[in-house]
Parts: C-alpha cells; sequence; structure tokens
C-alpha cells in the first residue's frame, strides 16, 4: 500500500516535471515545424527566462517589501512582456539573416546562441547560483494520504492552460491555421498572401514565450538557480522523439512520459534497486535510444514522404 | 494589363529566362508553351514575385510589380495556382479555403465566397471537413482554383492544371477554365497540352531555352511549321545513320 501511495505521488510530480519537458519540447517543435530548424537553444531561452523572471522578483520584492500574489504577476507579466521581445529580437538576429543559408548552418547557428546565451547570462548575473522564489513557499495539499506539492499542482495547471491556448490559436485563428499552411508549404503560403516572414518571425516569439513560461515554472522546482538550467533543455529532445519528432500532440505526451519516468526510476525504484540510482542521469537517453531503434516515429509521428 | 519587358532571372548563377517579353490584356486568355524546362514555371514565378528578376520589368495594371513581395502581388489581384496544385495536404478543405482568402478581412465577404466556391465545385462542399491531402488529383486541382479564386483575381495564373490528372478529367479542368474566362477573368495559362491549350486560347507564346520563340493567334501557330514540329509532335526526319556521325 504504502508503495502503491509513493507511486502515485511520484507520478503527479512527474507529470509536473513532464509538463515542463511537455512546454520546452512545444518550443522547438513549433520552430522545426515551420522551419525545419531544429534549435538547440531552447533551454538556454527557458534559462534567460527564469534569470529575468527572478530579476523581476527581487525588484518588485525590494519595492513592496513582501511576497505577495501580486509581486509574482506582476514579475511574471513583466517576464512575458520581455520574451516577446526576445523572440522577436532572435529572429532578427538568427532566423532572418540566415534564411537563404542551409538549414544545417541555421542548426549550428543555434548551437552558438545557446553558448553565447549561458556565457552573457554568467556575465550579467554573476557566477553565483540564485535561490529562487516560490509563490508557494512549501506549501503541501493532502488527499487520502497522498501529498502533492501545491507547486507542482500549479505547474500542471498552468501547462493545461497554455496548451489548450496553443490549441485553440493553431487550429481556430486565421494566423494559426497560417502557421500551419506556412509549415506545410511556405510557397504555396506566399501565394495565398500570408506573409511568410511575419510567421517565422511569430513563431520564433512564440517559441521564446513558451521557454520562458516554462522557466518560471520550472525555477522553484530547483533548489538553485544557475546558468546549468539550460542543460535540461536538452531532455526535451527525447520526450519529443518519443512523441513523435514535428508532433505537437507528441511533444506533449512524450514530455510528461519522460517526466513520470524520470520521477518513478529516481523514487521508489531507485529506493529498492541500487544499481537504477547511479543510472538516473542516463534513464532519458537510453530511452531515447530505444525508442529510435523499436519505433523511430515516436507515438504520434506519422512516416512522411517527402515529395521532391 | 500585364506587361513583361526583357525579363531575365535566374536559380542561383543558371539563366532560367533570356529577357522574356510578353502582354496579356484585359479579358484575354494567353497560353505559354514550350517544352519541359523551357521556363514556362519561371515566367509565372516572376509574375507572382517568388523568384525576382535580374532584369527587364514587369508591369501589373500600369504599376511595376518586380521587386514586390509575393502578398503584396496577391492584394493587387493576381492568384497563382502552382505547379502540381500544391494544396495544404494536412488541413481541411475549407481550412484551404479560408487560407485563399487569407487577405480577405470582412468575414462576411469571406463566408459568401466560400458559399461562391462551394456552388461552383459541390464536390468541395461535401468533403469541406476533409484533410485536402486524401482527395483524389482532380477534386485537389478544383480545390487549387478555387483557392486562388477566394480573392477574386483580376488575373489568374495557371500553372500546368492538366499535369497528373487522366484524360477524362484534364477535359473537365479545361471546361472549368473556360467558363472562367468566360465569366471575365484574365488568365494566363501553362501548358504541355499544346492542342487543348491554344483551342480555348486567344493568344499564345512558344518558349525555347528561356526565349520567346513565336508568339501568334491559334492559327497563325497552327499554321507556322516550327511549331508543329517541335509541339505538336510531327517531328523532323532525321536519317538514324547522322545521329551516329556525330555530326
Amino acid at each position: 500500500m504504502e508503495i502503491f501511495i509513493g507511486l502515485i505521488q511520484e507520478s503527479i510530480s512527474g507529470i509536473a516535471l513532464g509538463s515542463i519537458y511537455a512546454l520546452i519540447a512545444l518550443g522547438f517543435t513549433l520552430i522545426y515545424k515551420a522551419t525545419e530548424v531544429v534549435n538547440f537553444a531552447q533551454g538556454e531561452l527557458m534559462m534567460v527566462g527564469a534569470y529575468i523572471n527572478f530579476y523581476f522578483v527581487t525588484t518588485f520584492l525590494a519595492q513592496s517589501g513582501e511576497p505577495t500574489i501580486g509581486v509574482f504577476f506582476l514579475a511574471f507579466a513583466g517576464s512575458i512582456i520581455f520574451s516577446f521581445v526576445f523572440g522577436w529580437v532572435l529572429d532578427w538576429v538568427i532566423n532572418r539573416p540566415l534564411k537563404d543559408e542551409p538549414i544545417f548552418s541555421v542548426i549550428m547557428a543555434t548551437i552558438s546562441l545557446s553558448i553565447i546565451l549561458r556565457a552573457l547570462v554568467a556575465i550579467i548575473a554573476g557566477p553565483m547560483s540564485l535561490i529562487p522564489y516560490s509563490p508557494f513557499g512549501n506549501r503541501v495539499l493532502s488527499l487520502n494520504g497522498i501529498i502533492i506539492s501545491a507547486l507542482d499542482l500549479s505547474i500542471i495547471f498552468s501547462a493545461i492552460v497554455l496548451v489548450t491556448i496553443f490549441y485553440y490559436f493553431f487550429n481556430k485563428t486565421k494566423w494559426g491555421i497560417a502557421m500551419q499552411a506556412t509549415s506545410e508549404d511556405p510557397v504555396a503560403a506566399q501565394l495565398m498572401g500570408i506573409p511568410v516572414k511575419r510567421v517565422y518571425g511569430l513563431v520564433w516569439i512564440f517559441s521564446a514565450l513558451v521557454a520562458t513560461i516554462s522557466g518560471i515554472l520550472l525555477a522553484p522546482r530547483m533548489s538553485l538557480l544557475d546558468t546549468s538550467m539550460g542543460f535540461l533543455g536538452l531532455k526535451a529532445f527525447p520526450a519529443a522523439v518519443l512523441g513523435g519528432f514535428g508532433s505537437i500532440a507528441g511533444a506533449i505526451v512524450g514530455g510528461i512520459i519522460m517526466g513520470v519516468i524520470e520521477t518513478i526510476s529516481m523514487g521508489t525504484l531507485s529506493f529498492h534497486f541500487k544499481w537504477i540510482k547511479e543510472m538516473n542521469d542516463i534513464i532519458v537517453w537510453i530511452v531515447l535510444i530505444a525508442v529510435l531503434m523499436v519505433k523511430p516515429d515516436g507515438l504520434f509521428g506519422e512516416e512522411k514522404v517527402k515529395k521532391v | 494589363m500585364l506587361k513583361l519587358v526583357g525579363v531575365e532571372t535566374y536559380y542561383g548563377k543558371v539563366k532560367a529566362l533570356h529577357g522574356v517579353s510578353l502582354e496579356v490584356k484585359e479579358g484575354q486568355l494567353v497560353t505559354i508553351l514550350g517544352a519541359n524546362g523551357a521556363g514556362k514555371t519561371t515566367i509565372l514565378k516572376s509574375i507572382s514575385g517568388l523568384v525576382e528578376p535580374e532584369q527587364g520589368t514587369i508591369h501589373f495594371e500600369g504599376k511595376r510589380i518586380d521587386r514586390l513581395d509575393p502578398e503584396k502581388i496577391v492584394s493587387m489581384g493576381v492568384g497563382h495556382v502552382p505547379e502540381w496544385r500544391r494544396i495544404f495536404p494536412e488541413l481541411t478543405v475549407k481550412e484551404n479555403l479560408l487560407m485563399g482568402g487569407f487577405l480577405i478581412e470582412e468575414k462576411d465577404l469571406l463566408h459568401n465566397r466560400m458559399k461562391e466556391a462551394f456552388h461552383h465545385f459541390p464536390i468541395l462542399k461535401k468533403r469541406k471537413e476533409q484533410k485536402a491531402g486524401t482527395m483524389s488529383g482532380g477534386e485537389q486541382q478544383m480545390l487549387a482554383i478555387s483557392r486562388a479564386l477566394m480573392i477574386k483575381p483580376k488575373l489568374l495564373l495557371l500553372d500546368e492544371p492538366s499535369l497528373g490528372l487522366s484524360p477524362l478529367l484534364v477535359q473537365d479542368i479545361f471546361a472549368t477554365i473556360k467558363e472562367l474566362h468566360k465569366s471575365g477573368v484574365t488568365i494566363l495559362l501553362v501548358e504541355q497540352n499544346v492542342n487543348r491549350a491554344l483551342s480555348i486560347a486567344d493568344y499564345g507564346y512558344v518558349l525555347t531555352t528561356g526565349k520567346i520563340f513565336l508568339s501568334g493567334t491559334y492559327e497563325e501557330l497552327l499554321d507556322e511549321e516550327k511549331v508543329r514540329e517541335q509541339y505538336l509532335g510531327e517531328g523532323k526526319y532525321v536519317r538514324r545513320s547522322k545521329l551516329w556521325s556525330g555530326s
């Protein structure tokens, strides 16, 4: 029975962690679908978002004196505005100048970007780790003996809201459908009068937006905030591959499954099997290789034949 | 209405058009004929702004349109049905039409245009919630044409609408084009199906390796021995032994 309760607790906590992986995966799936560029800087975008939010929280906290909901809300709003500007700048600095270069060049540029961002943040914020604030402190909810952290619940809730908004945008609004059309066939999209360059800009902005939100959600879950947070973004890759690379639903489901696998293997499984404990860091990567061997198109991916 | 003067277009370093000049007058149905790789598609792409000519000018209704972004050219009233249709396969039929009307701001107008498209091609109405990629080639061609018609273009560019369709469907498509022309749309048609294209066209241009080689009405072109030789499949008599001698 105890094991059972433990597993449920870990699953919920895993879903929370997985929701964040899902959001990161969603961020680069958006860019991949639209431009076929794999953005290796997605984790760093998240890290920058977390730092910016930290900066806003400390600024507003210094003014109001106590950590009220208002402080966190203002900081959140500030970070969102920042992410819009950030995404827009990235479009002009990375995407537009390289638009006629091979995809490979752009991917290399995103790797450079990830390293530059990590260094820049370290220069500006200093090398010390920060202790992130959590709007919920250590509060927990108890339900029939199952203990759930309020923070985890808020993460799951935020992820659901965000994914719902995105779903609505993509499938029901003109600009959302135009984004899908552009990713399917940019040439035909241009012939419809869709301003393709602006759509690509919008994709980068969205991507920075979800990255920032995932950074804000993830930071309080970690005991320390430093620039290595960006590496966590890499874990979203196995998540996306598991779901089916390039599928939005796949990114979300894959992310959640990865989060649950990781949490359970770190918890119950490590407790019972010592050897698993030593393997925690590589478990998602083992899953990645297994998926690539057994079902390379992932859970939601469709085998696609590209027309030449 | 449309006037190209000395248009030269490159793909990288390869010159695809060597100074093409042609004219389409309002209400005309003009066709461009030529073998594969002659540059027919490039002419259409140059007009709609998908590629930018290095030399020469393109005027539409008196305004210069080379150097403009494709979305600007579409908004001036140039519709383009590209080669191989290029519908959005993962979007539904309705969403494809919605994209065709991307530039239409008023909801009512958009709704009416969609109704017109369904009226014209009832099969599209039947399939409106279906993914466009699951339809047959002929249905996709009808969707591609309807999609371009959503903005009620003044000039419609059609790039090989009969490509990959069965003879029966080709007949249907040509009937549709004729009807469109009758209803007042100016059309520039690129075709390999020479006889059919010329039979509905007011005027034709024959293109060889990036140059206009001949132009004229149906009768004039049919009279031209060279066209018959090269494009109507009658062929020139060549002594086979000559082929081997290397001269």
